[in-house]
């Protein structure tokens, strides 16, 4: 990554134009050519620096209902009871965390019964009943774009 | 709450859209819209703020933050409001909630922190001295098992 690059990831973060031609009022304003741009650009999705180019939105004001929970599942049942989780379409993070409550994930859900129905659910089908939900009673920061 | 012209063009540009020198247009064509349409659409679902942020999603482990943690916070009920604004100042911190219930009954702030190589525990430390919290426990993340975007209106 040179400083093209991280000039172009800093802009495209935070203020990538919703215009006509976004890659071209992106190479303006760093003085290259728009060529130049979406080259750099396509090498670092296939590096995979860049994950994707698009909307975020906000769970929330689309009606979702979200939680983040925390199991504790024993060793050998882990692959399963991971298996069984991800297979669930509202599950966007899970991860193994150095804790007796070892497995971490969130999901969100078009509603509160399902949400409470996807968790029994899981409860159920993997025989592990000890899955807390914390839900998030206020957000004081979301911002997942970093300076580079 | 959501049209149906803004579903249509919010499955797409929840996803990846093109890179290429028209991507609104691009898109467009697959939602059946014109350009113009299709971004004077994703302007308004911006300053609604349905859309929270439009633009690159970076994987953070190659832009240069190589490690990162949940940090978890046992924060006194009438503190989790300055506790909560410290914590958020930092730019390493990329979320923060409080979390009803707390974790094994007292930590109540949630933080995923990311670290440059090296920075962990300094960070973690000014973080805890900038809210004057000593009572945290740092749960690393040992295995990726998923990580992704959600989708919504898949279908309807």
């Amino acid at each position: 990554m040179d400083e093209i690059d991280k000039k172009i990831l800093n802009i495209i973060q935070k203020d990538f134009p919703i215009v006509e031609a976004p890659f071209r009022v992106v190479a303006e304003k760093i003085g290259t050519a728009e060529d130049e741009v979406l080259e750099r650009i396509r090498r670092m999705k296939r590096e995979g620096i860049i994950r994707r180019i698009g909307a975020v939105f906000d769970a929330k004001k689309l009606g979702y209902v979200s939680t983040l929970c925390a199991a504790r599942v024993p060793e050998e049942r882990l692959r399963a009871f991971v298996d069984t989780v991800n297979s669930y379409p509202g599950i966007t993070h899970n991860y193994r965390r150095n804790h007796a409550y070892n497995v971490w994930f969130t999901i969100i859900s078009p509603d509160e019964a399902t949400l409470q129905s996807s968790l029994a659910e899981i409860r159920e089908r993997t025989g592990i009943p000890d899955i807390l939900s914390m839900k998030a009673s206020r957000t004081f920061k979301i911002d997942a774009s970093f300076t580079v | 709450m959501i049209k149906e012209k803004e579903k249509n063009i919010s499955r797409f540009i929840q996803m990846d859209i093109p890179v290429t020198e028209r991507p609104f247009k691009v898109i467009g064509e697959r939602a059946g819209m014109g350009e113009e349409e299709t971004i004077a659409i994703t302007r308004d679902l911006m300053q609604k703020g349905i859309i929270r942020k439009f633009g690159a999603v970076l994987r953070h482990q190659k832009a240069g933050f190589l490690q990162n943690a949940m940090v978890i916070w046992a924060v006194p009920p009438e503190k989790c409001d300055t506790a909560g604004r410290i914590l958020s100042s930092f730019d390493q911190v990329t979320h923060c909630y409080q979390r009803d219930p707390p974790f094994e009954g007292t930590y109540n702030i949630f933080t995923m922190v990311h670290f440059r190589e090296g920075e962990m525990d300094t960070v973690i430390q000014e973080l805890s001295s900038a809210t004057g919290i000593k009572d945290f426990m740092v749960l690393m993340s040992e295995e990726e098992y998923k990580k992704s975007s959600m989708e919504y209106f898949p279908d309807d």
